[in-house]
């Protein structure tokens, strides 16, 4: 930026250069010669001199220009070329900074997709393994929890014909003594009404004797 | 009711010596008692009622109570009472109930055994073996 607006403000004083020194080489031969001979170049003397009296161009107007030029160019280089490349550099440097930074995660995205590649590998294998591990866990649970089932399934028939065979081995107890109890009744009163006071009598005397000889 | 182990002790020697040769008797009995007013213990009435329930017992365990439906000849009551004497190694007495649940036959006990030859007692044992 620098150079540029160098060369600009060379290219911009060359010109008022030359015609300065043309005007100042003019005057030279002007003062110099008005008497010696106007009879040489008039024609081309005068042209310049219509040029810039036609353009309005005069020496010290031209020293004053170009000295407020230099100034202004100073003061612009100073306040506003300056800080512009300041800033225009700074801007470069982030966007070259940005470029390397994209570069980088360029080449970091391209690993992170090689490791993203190879972690998914991984992961499918391991998904697989785990696939099959659970396939042969659960085959296995299932034939234990089928194993289980069949065992408690007898355990409760067998529980079941335990005790089904208690309640009718209960219910027979209970039938037998009940009908003991009703034969017993029965006897007793039949017996109670059929014996006659003498075979009751010889029976009282045959169980008496039996309890006084036993020892 | 918890007894006095004093009184206890002392009713037990009074039943003792109500005994005539392993017998109570009522004159022995009767000794005790007159034994007793004299004395004047301070907790007679206990010692009494203690007595009583030793007095009972022992002629509880002395005596054969014989449950039948008909009446049985003193023959047989005296074999009754030698037979037991000779089981207990006491001198057992022996008294008739009449008891004509029994159907027929006879029932002893002396104390807490009981001894059945009755047609009743045939019969609820043998509902009792019936399972």
């Amino acid at each position: 930026m620098k150079a540029i607006f160098i060369t600009l403000l060379l290219a911009l004083s060359l010109p008022l250069a030359l015609v300065a020194a043309e005007d100042l080489h003019s005057a030279a031969q002007v003062a110099h010669g008005e008497a010696v001979a106007h009879a040489d170049a008039p024609a081309e003397q005068n042209k310049l001199t219509m040029i810039t009296e036609k353009f309005g161009v005069e020496l010290p107007t031209l020293f004053a220009q170009m000295i407020n030029f230099v100034l202004v160019a100073c003061v612009l280089y100073k306040f506003a070329v300056k800080p512009i490349a300041a800033t225009l550099d700074d801007r470069q440097q982030k966007i070259a900074d940005g470029l390397q930074y994209a570069e980088e995660m360029k080449i970091q995205l391209a690993a992170a997709e090689r490791e993203r590649a190879e972690k998914v590998k991984e992961a499918t294998i391991e998904a697989q393994r785990i696939l099959t591990e659970s396939r042969e866990q659960s085959k296995q649970m299932i034939e234990q929890k089928t194993q289980e089932a069949a065992a408690q399934a007898e355990a409760i028939i067998r529980k079941a014909s335990e005790a089904t065979e208690l309640e009718r081995q209960k219910m027979l107890s209970d039938v037998r003594q009940e009908v003991a109890r009703l034969v017993v009744l029965t006897s007793s009163k039949v017996l109670s009404r059929d014996l006659s006071d003498s075979e009751k009598q010889t029976f009282s005397d045959s169980a008496a004797k039996e309890l006084a000889q036993a020892v | 009711m918890k007894r006095d182990k004093k009184i206890t002790k002392l009713a037990k020697k009074l039943v003792e010596l109500s005994l005539d040769n392993g017998v109570v008797t009522e004159a022995k009995v009767a000794e005790v008692l007159s034994g007793l007013k004299q004395v004047q213990h301070r907790q007679h009435l206990t010692v009494l009622k203690t007595y009583l329930a030793y007095l009972r017992r022992e002629i509880a365990l002395q005596t054969a109570v014989v449950s039948t439906p008909s009446s049985l000849s003193d023959a047989t009551l005296k074999e009754i009472e030698a037979n037991f004497t000779k089981i207990y190694g006491r001198t057992i007495s022996a008294v008739t109930q009449q008891d004509t649940s029994l159907i027929a036959g006879v029932r002893v006990r002396v104390g807490d055994d009981v001894y059945d030859a009755s047609v009743a007692g045939r019969l609820q044992r043998l509902a009792e073996n019936v399972h």
